[in-house]
């Protein structure tokens, strides 16, 4: 099922030591199909060691632990792209180092999808989530989206993704982890219903370091990135980067004054991103027809309640009952029912927002 | 000679007659106490030797053998001393009266006065359902007696009265019969919703909460008045009925914190602190088996403030009693029944800063950290909770002041409306409020209409609601319906209910 090709280089990249960097030196960026150990091997040596260089050396000339690694590929359901394959994304093998195999699970025809990536911080304001999610689900007609699996905002994108079935995430570590522990439930729904990515072999752990070479490939996939949240310091910040390097589009939420997980979308816009405030600001910019989904027609309190929100953006709701004269009980059910059609967001302390 | 007189033993909350027979031979002198008497029984030989010769009277020089029978049962309580007495007192020839279905209790004094004692109301209701009708108690007990129609109780100060009631000597008045008023709610209580400024979405919870019988959990950043608002829980309650308050007094008179009055007319509001253990939240003790918190909360609330901060071993022993409504604590001297039927009302930091929801302070936690903290209460226990209520993120401060809120009184009058609906409702099926309903009553009595589940099944969707909310939102629902007085669970209704359920999402 693999080429002898992609075997050599399936059996590459399974060596912790070497890197995306080393296996594009060693293949000359990937124009030869064949590993240069003649030409390249000084270089290795000085970057891995010798030792480590001598044991890479025999275990890839070694049948046994060629039929053990591909062994226990097979027994996880682990489709290996590499970049020599036809399903590797055309776009991926234009960035600066791109991956050499990508180790997939789940619906590998997404890559072949139009891409588009979405991350946000673990940081982030409820409404914003919730904005997010809707904005990202709009998308999904359009295209299948590219995230992270970190809690909080790509979270959020994910929510939007997973039902259409129309989403990537891409790990920065092995299969046998995972990372945040709380999101193992939601991996698992993805690997079943979307696609999981990563270019590290199962064994990897989570790295600090990995996380910003991983945003590379979640730029790289992608036609354009947005940006739903971002601190200064922030790793969406890197993906952005990432995707400017790239040569691709990024969009950002704008954010109000003095919010710091929205600094670095507020800076991204300064430096040039495209402002989003709805789906429609990214389908236009990709010429798709926007066709917004028919909202429900609201009750009179309703529309009372949507409106006094939106104009205030959040209210506590004891002061609404008093501002529009509504029991609050009756408030309550009215939110709820706003809430269940997606209208308004429910933040911490019963106080609510508009969407 | 041979002299027989009656007292009482406790078992939990049971009287059961024991006879303080007592013999006097020729012989060396000894007095000899048989019959599993505990240390503070065995201890009363003294007592009893002092006030005996302080109230002029003689105690024998002779070979003394009191038994208290029956003999397997152990004898606790220092009520034994005054039966003892009277007893020597007929074996000595020095009293002829005839004393035959009288209960004596009570504790003496070395000078012969008698002292009060714990546990006289719930012996009184057992010995008048056993035929017991005479009793003679310590005068400090006679105001919990006053409260038992059809007997003769005669409180006395000393022994020496007690020599000359019997003997005819003096005339004494039996307690008089007082009759039984509930205590009026907010005066009495210091607490009312008026003084609670907003906090709305938390009253509305708390009434919804009383009027079904539900338990809830209050949950909000620190300083936002949830305390005030737990204790605002027992003024919204209906009055205590007369048995209530008999069944309320008897476990706190078996825990000894009866006040002067002598019958408990507040409900109780209970507040162990989160270093509480299992056996003082549930009841339990070596001999003497104590009630515990919950059972001290019977008819009325407990509240267990920083919820998480209970050890996971106190807050799981509450699960059984939350089902049942009582606790049976077994210990190797046999098991004790106490009753539990309380509001379990919970109070919890949403994270752990405190700040999230807060409308001055950022929350600095992280999702996993807050879904960390909150799963720190157990599901099982969680599902007890009916409503799970975020309080406003407001500073106090903001919520003191001038303001025209609704007044404990008329919450309560809505609550008694709503209780007289369930009262009709499961008339046949004794005594239940909403929250006690099972599978059956809940398919008979809160049938959905298409709409409603249409609704219910949107918002489970969109709420991250786990299954497990499906019947705790459906109890809730009807019990609005109860408030409003609907015959039949409304859209609205539901839509409330799910509002109550913020710490059933799978997700923050």
């Amino acid at each position: 099922m693999y080429t002898k090709e992609e075997e050599n280089l399936i059996v590459l990249a399974s060596f912790e030591a070497l890197t995306a960097k080393h296996l594009n030196v060693l293949y000359s960026g990937f124009e030869k199909t064949l590993p240069d150990f003649e030409k390249h091997g000084s270089f290795l040596i000085k970057s891995v060691g010798e030792g480590v260089y001598n044991k890479i050396r025999s275990n890839f000339g070694s049948l046994e632990y060629r039929t053990r690694l591909f062994n226990a590929i097979e027994a996880r359901n682990i489709t290996c792209v590499t970049v020599f394959s036809p399903d590797y994304p055309e776009r991926l093998k234009h960035i600066y180092n791109p991956p050499a195999v990508l180790f997939c699970k789940g619906n590998v025809n997404l890559l072949k999808d139009r891409l588009f990536a979405a991350v946000g911080s673990r940081r982030s304001l409820q409404n914003v989530l919730k904005q997010c999610t809707a904005v990202v689900s709009e998308l999904t007609g359009a295209f299948t989206i590219v995230t992270g699996l970190a809690d909080g905002g790509d979270t959020a994108v994910i929510e939007g993704a997973k039902k259409s079935g129309k989403i990537i995430s891409v790990l920065a570590y092995g299969f046998d982890h995972v990372y945040p522990a709380v999101n193992a439930q939601l991996l698992k729904s993805i690997e079943e219903n979307g696609l999981v990515v990563t270019e590290y072999v199962p064994s990897v752990p989570p790295k600090r370091f990995n996380f910003l070479e991983r945003n590379r490939i979640i730029a790289g996939l992608s036609e354009g990135v947005l940006v739903v949240s971002a601190g200064k310091k922030s790793g969406a910040l890197n993906t952005a980067a990432h995707a400017v390097e790239a040569g691709r589009s990024v969009f950002a939420f704008p954010y109000s004054l003095g919010i710091t997980s929205g600094e670095g979308c507020n800076a991204l816009i300064k430096d040039g991103a495209r402002l989003v405030t709805e789906a429609k600001d990214i389908l236009d910019e990709y010429g798709f027809e926007y066709r917004p989904e028919k909202a429900r027609e609201l009750t009179a309190d309703e529309i009372k309640v949507y409106a006094y929100l939106k104009e205030f953006g959040g209210a506590y709701v004891h002061v609404m009952a008093e501002e529009l004269e509504i029991p609050a009980y009756k408030l309550i059910a009215v939110l709820s029912m706003l809430e269940i059609d997606n209208f308004v967001v429910r933040l911490g302390g019963n106080k609510y927002s508009a969407l | 000679m041979l002299s027989k007189i009656t007292s009482f033993a406790l078992k939990g909350l049971e009287g059961v007659p024991v006879e303080v027979e007592t013999d006097i031979n020729k012989g060396m002198v000894a007095y000899d106490l048989v019959g599993l008497p505990d240390a503070a029984v065995k201890e009363s030989k003294e007592r009893v030797r002092s006030a005996i010769k302080n109230s002029a009277l003689y105690f024998p020089v002779n070979k003394i053998t009191v038994n208290l029978a029956p003999a397997d049962l152990k004898k606790e309580g220092s009520h034994y001393d005054l039966p003892l007495a009277v007893s020597i007192l007929k074996a000595s020839d020095q009293l002829s009266a005839d004393t035959d279905g009288i209960v004596f209790l009570g504790e003496l004094a070395l000078d012969g006065a008698l002292r009060a004692v714990t546990g006289i109301l719930p012996i009184l209701i057992s010995a008048k359902a056993k035929g017991f009708t005479r009793f003679v108690i310590p005068a400090g007990n006679s105001n919990e007696a006053s409260y038992i129609e059809g007997t003769e109780v005669f409180a006395l100060g000393s022994l020496r009265d007690v020599v000359d009631l019997l003997t005819g000597e003096k005339a004494f008045a039996p307690v008089a019969q007082r009759s039984f008023k509930a205590a009026q709610s907010a005066q009495k209580y210091g607490s009312d919703t008026a003084f609670v400024r907003g906090q709305k979405v938390a009253k509305r919870a708390l009434e919804i909460a009383v009027a079904g019988g539900h338990n809830i959990l209050l949950a909000g950043p620190p300083g936002t008045g949830k305390t005030m608002l737990a204790r605002c829980i027992p003024t919204i309650m209906p009055d205590m009925t007369f048995e209530e308050a008999l069944e309320v007094t008897k476990i706190h008179s078996v825990a000894g914190s009866l006040s002067e009055e002598g019958i408990v007319t507040m409900r109780p509001f209970r507040t162990p602190h989160h270093t509480a253990t299992v056996v003082s939240l549930c009841g339990g003790g070596n001999a003497k088996i104590h009630p515990g918190e919950i059972s001290m909360a019977h008819k009325g609330v407990l509240f267990l403030d920083e919820l998480p901060e209970y050890t996971r071993r106190t807050l799981e022993s509450l699960r059984q009693p939350l089902e049942d409504r009582v606790i049976t604590v077994a210990r190797a001297g046999g098991a004790v029944t106490f009753p539990a039927d309380f509001i379990l009302c919970a109070s919890m930091n949403p994270c752990p800063c405190g700040n999230y929801g807060s409308a001055y302070l950022t929350c600095s936690c992280s999702p996993a950290q807050v879904q960390k903290y909150r799963s720190k209460i157990s599901g099982p226990l969680l599902d007890r909770i009916d409503l799970q209520v975020e309080v406003d993120g407001i500073k106090y401060d903001d919520l003191t002041g001038e303001s025209n809120e609704e007044s404990s009184e008329e919450i309560k009058r809505r609550v008694e409306r709503a209780r007289a609906v369930q009262r009709e409702r499961f008339k046949d099926e004794g005594t239940m409020l909403n929250a006690n309903m099972g599978e059956k009553q809940l398919k008979e009595y809160c049938r959905l209409s298409p709409v409603c589940e249409n609704i219910l099944r949107a918002a489970f969707e969109a709420m991250h609601l786990s299954a497990r909310a499906r019947s705790r939102i459906i109890k809730v629902a009807r019990t609005i319906a109860d408030l409003a007085e609907s015959q039949e669970i409304l859209a609205e209704h539901i839509l409330e209910a799910t509002s109550y359920r913020s710490y059933d999402s799978d997700k923050i």
